[in-house]
């Protein structure tokens, strides 16, 4: 049984990890295809990808989309949380309902309404028409995250403000955010990463000005090439130097 | 005014900026997109009309029809095999791997999440590919005499789906495999039981639940997704989203892609129905 | 620093259940009040009513004769101190103080200042920079107390401040909070199911059940003679003997005074000698608690009755032993007075 574990562990890591690892180590191929034999190391594709305008651009692109799109997610969920959280409407498991709902619907259905209305009012597809995509699909995860982090204390320590001369700014500004700033803070972590990564609702929404995974897809019609791989690594590298920096800043700082 | 009147105004006011987003940006376009899907294209041109001309043909098409059996298949296919691959993973991590490497464990078992989705994909048309790693490995090793096509197939797409799904799962079936309680093991151990009816009669059961959440998560995730059948199952069959990209893409007709949408919204809310009621079940 | 409250006739609903049924109440200025009762009994409702979390379906809150029925927590010189401290977790102990009276714009050094000087008084001040979480259950007590008087609000409502410490601590914590109020002078409104503490801190208990107060009176009126059966048996254990107007009972004919009802003797009245004779009785179980043993008899003319009595240390008939028992201080209660128990 022990040495069937191991076995198993082995086998299925390699499954995971196969993919990421040909992707590296490939990025390096010297040569035009990413494919076996290897055939030497150079950086000639990653020099080529940093100097790819259109390719800095999506990354910028990318990077706006996301802080902006989280934030905007991150305040409206921290107020709807907020007020749901302190009181009891008519209708409030309602409001819990519609909030959440984006959440169960696949990313290409609210893509295709989006752009349907989009075409309607006129808007031209961009990135504050994809921003707009991205918070719709963030607000009810942002929405839950936090809503689920106001428990009775909580919400207790905010009565507890009000009685004592608060006023509604006050209480979300000077207790209910601080008290709540590790959820806050994952919220916005998550928002962020979804936005980000996501593609559908940025390839239907962005016509120009294209974001990151919308700019990397247009690569691979091009076929399989060191390029792309370069670029995949990148990112990969990039995001795991993100999650390890967080993780020896602000997630160590909260656990202690 | 009452002080609860004062209260609830300020309650509704807090609410009212996500409430409007969410009405403006998701229940509106999708009203709109409920509508759009009784119109038809006359030539180049949207029709409005009130049948359901577009969903009769969904159903009667055969190369549409096919769209959702070739949907319904894959995601079925992904989410067994990812939960039985998954399960064991997850279980050997929580009770095999020393405490101290556990975390880095898990870690190196969702590296690849860091990559881009994209990206995923395309490292396993790399990796899959008639000249990629795996045919070479093997034709090398002798045990092809030559390479067998695998990408463009429906198996690629599971391939790619199951490496996602299998990472997914694994981290919530390890989540919820640690905050079981030890004393369940031993209680079992203690009465008689052998591992493997610890296993079978108490662990297993008990992780239901989170199973359960954990296998619609990869439902409704794997039938919505565009890029990983785009990418790797090619054009040969296609699945419910490459239908919808299809008919907007070529001829511009947003009538039968809502329509489509709307089918496919139809199937998760099925499951979802479904499973809920045996999720509730189980936690009581 | 100190005013009166008046509850006039204030009733609350929550949707088709009546929490409060005409409740009248005067609370003098600088008094200690106890709301007691069993869960459900509508005395954190009632608290609630004070403090300005909700408002009374009908009826009227006077607080230092100005209506305060329909204005809100905020602007109400009451301040309340929760059931769970409520500290705000991501501020020193010092900031918590200092939070109401920065809300009502007093400078920054001003404040530090009130706010160290209110630590100081409940025995916190070298805390002052710690976080809540790096404090015992009973030292967040106190900030929460220190924090609530920091604004010198007319009225405290305390909500079961106590409920969350241990026993032993609880004791000490009020006497504490006793001799804060002694000092400050402010009106205490407090609420509690422990009757113990009710009787160590009240200048008067106000006795509720199913919304309604029972009795309101100080704590020895409450104890030693009820107005009803509800507020008998809360305050502490009791015999009932149900008697007719000319003293006859199941144990005989009882010299005690007219009244048809039920006779009330609480343990300690009841002993081997006294005011009035209950009949001989046998002792069927009996164990010591330090203070006093407590024994079960069974009257000879009523096999059906037990009653307790607690002996003195020193008394202590055999189990099976038959003795005469006597009541002092007896209480009847019309049976009008005895059905809502």
């Amino acid at each position: 049984m022990r040495y069937l574990s191991w076995v198993y562990l082995l086998a299925l890591f390699t499954f995971i990890l196969l993919p990421v690892v040909t992707l590296v180590v490939f990025s390096f191929q010297d040569g035009r295809l990413p494919v076996p034999p290897f055939k030497g190391v150079t950086f000639e594709w990653y020099a080529k990808v940093l100097s790819d305008r259109a390719m800095m651009e999506a990354l910028f692109n990318s990077l706006i989309v996301a802080l902006l799109s989280s934030l905007c997610a991150l305040t409206l969920g921290f107020l709807a949380a907020s007020g749901l959280a302190r009181v009891i409407l008519p209708g409030s498991a309602l409001m819990r309902g519609a909030l959440i709902a984006p959440m169960t619907v696949s990313y290409l259905i609210i893509a295709l309404g989006l752009l349907q209305m989009f075409n309607q009012i006129g808007l031209r597809p961009s990135l504050l028409a994809t921003g707009i995509g991205h918070v719709v699909i963030n607000l009810p995860l942002c929405f839950a995250i936090i809503y689920a982090a106001i428990g009775e204390h909580q919400k207790s320590a905010l009565k507890a403000a009000r009685d004592l001369g608060a006023r509604e700014w006050q209480v979300l500004w000077l207790v209910a955010a601080p008290m709540l700033m590790p959820s806050l803070a994952a919220a916005f972590f998550l928002a962020f990463t979804f936005s980000w990564d996501e593609f559908i609702i940025a390839f239907l929404l962005t016509r120009f000005d294209v974001t990151l995974p919308v700019e990397i897809w247009s690569m691979l019609r091009s076929g399989l090439s060191p390029e792309t791989n370069a670029v995949g690594s990148l990112v990969f590298l990039v995001s795991i130097a993100i999650v390890v920096v967080l993780e020896l800043t602000l997630f160590r700082k909260g656990s202690k | 005014m009452s002080i609860e009147a004062q209260e609830k105004r300020q309650g509704v006011a807090l609410v009212t900026p996500a409430l409007l987003w969410t009405l403006v940006f998701f229940a509106v376009p999708f009203g709109a997109m409920a509508l759009m899907s009784l119109a038809h294209l006359e030539g180049r041109e949207i029709v409005q009309g009130h049948d359901l001309g577009n969903y009769l043909r969904i159903f009667t098409d055969p190369s549409l029809r096919r769209g959702i059996f070739v949907s319904l298949e894959i995601t079925a296919t992904v989410t067994v095999i990812s939960v039985l691959l998954a399960w064991p993973l997850a279980w050997i991590i929580a009770t095999r791997v020393p405490q101290r490497w556990r975390r880095m464990v898990l870690l190196l078992a969702v590296l690849p999440f860091w990559t881009s989705y994209v990206v995923r994909s395309y490292s396993w048309a790399l990796v899959l590919g008639e000249k990629g790693v795996v045919m070479n490995a093997l034709v090398g090793l002798g045990l092809l005499a030559e390479p067998v096509q695998i990408m463009a197939t429906r198996a690629a797409t599971v391939t790619g789906f199951v490496h996602f799904f299998v990472m997914l799962l694994t981290l919530t079936i390890y989540s919820n495999l640690i905050q079981l309680s030890p004393n369940y093991a031993r209680a079992a151990q203690d009465l008689g039981a052998s591992q493997w009816q610890v296993i079978r009669l108490v662990i297993l059961p008990l992780t239901l639940p989170g199973v359960m959440t954990g296998a619609f998560l990869t439902f409704v995730l794997c039938i919505g997704d565009y890029i990983t059948p785009q990418i790797l199952g090619g054009n040969n069959e296609l699945t419910l989203p490459q239908l919808i990209m299809l008919q907007l893409g070529r001829r511009g007709d947003y009538p039968m892609a809502s329509a489509l949408s709307i089918v496919l919204m139809a199937i998760v809310t099925l499951a979802y129905a479904a499973s809920a009621r045996w999720l509730k079940m189980e936690r009581v | 620093m100190t005013a009166d409250v008046h509850i006039n006739a204030v009733e609350h609903r929550f949707n088709s259940f009546t929490a409060l049924h005409r409740v009248d109440l005067e609370i003098a200025a600088g008094e200690f009040i106890v709301l007691l009762g069993p869960s459900g009994c509508g005395k954190t409702t009632l608290l609630s009513i004070i403090g300005g979390f909700y408002t009374p379906s009908e009826g009227q809150v006077l607080i230092g004769g100005k209506d305060m029925t329909h204005v809100g927590p905020k602007d109400r010189p009451t301040t309340t101190m929760f059931q769970d401290y409520a500290l705000f977790p991501h501020m020193t102990l010092c900031d918590n103080v200092a939070f109401g009276l920065r809300m009502r714009g007093m400078s920054k050094v001003a404040r530090s200042e009130k706010a160290m000087e209110m630590l100081d008084m409940v025995g916190l001040a070298d805390k002052a920079g710690r976080k809540p979480h790096e404090l015992s259950g009973g030292q967040r007590q106190r900030v929460a107390l220190a924090r609530a008087l920091a604004v010198e609000p007319d009225v405290l409502l305390l909500d079961e401040p106590l409920g969350a410490l241990d026993l032993k601590l609880r004791r000490q914590m009020q006497d504490e909070l006793k001799a804060i109020q002694r000092r400050v002078g402010t009106t205490f409104v407090h609420v509690t199911h422990d009757q113990e503490e009710a009787m160590a801190i009240a200048d008067r208990i106000v006795v509720m059940n199913h919304g309604r107060i029972e009795h309101c009176g100080t704590p020895e009126e409450v104890y030693l003679t009820p107005k009803t059966l509800f507020s008998a048996n809360f305050m502490g254990e009791m015999n009932r003997i149900p008697v007719s107007a000319a003293g006859a009972s199941p144990l005989g004919q009882l010299d005690v005074p007219a009244g048809e009802g039920l006779l009330c003797l609480r343990p300690e009245n009841i002993g081997l000698e006294g005011q009035f004779s209950l009949g001989p009785a046998r002792l069927t179980e009996a164990s010591f608690f330090g203070a006093h043993h407590r024994c079960h008899f069974t009257p000879v003319n009523a096999p059906d009755l037990t009653l307790v009595a607690h002996l003195p240390q020193g008394a202590y008939p055999q189990v099976g032993a038959e003795v005469e028992l006597f009541g002092r201080d007896p209480v009847i209660l019309p049976p009008a007075m005895t059905e809502a128990a």
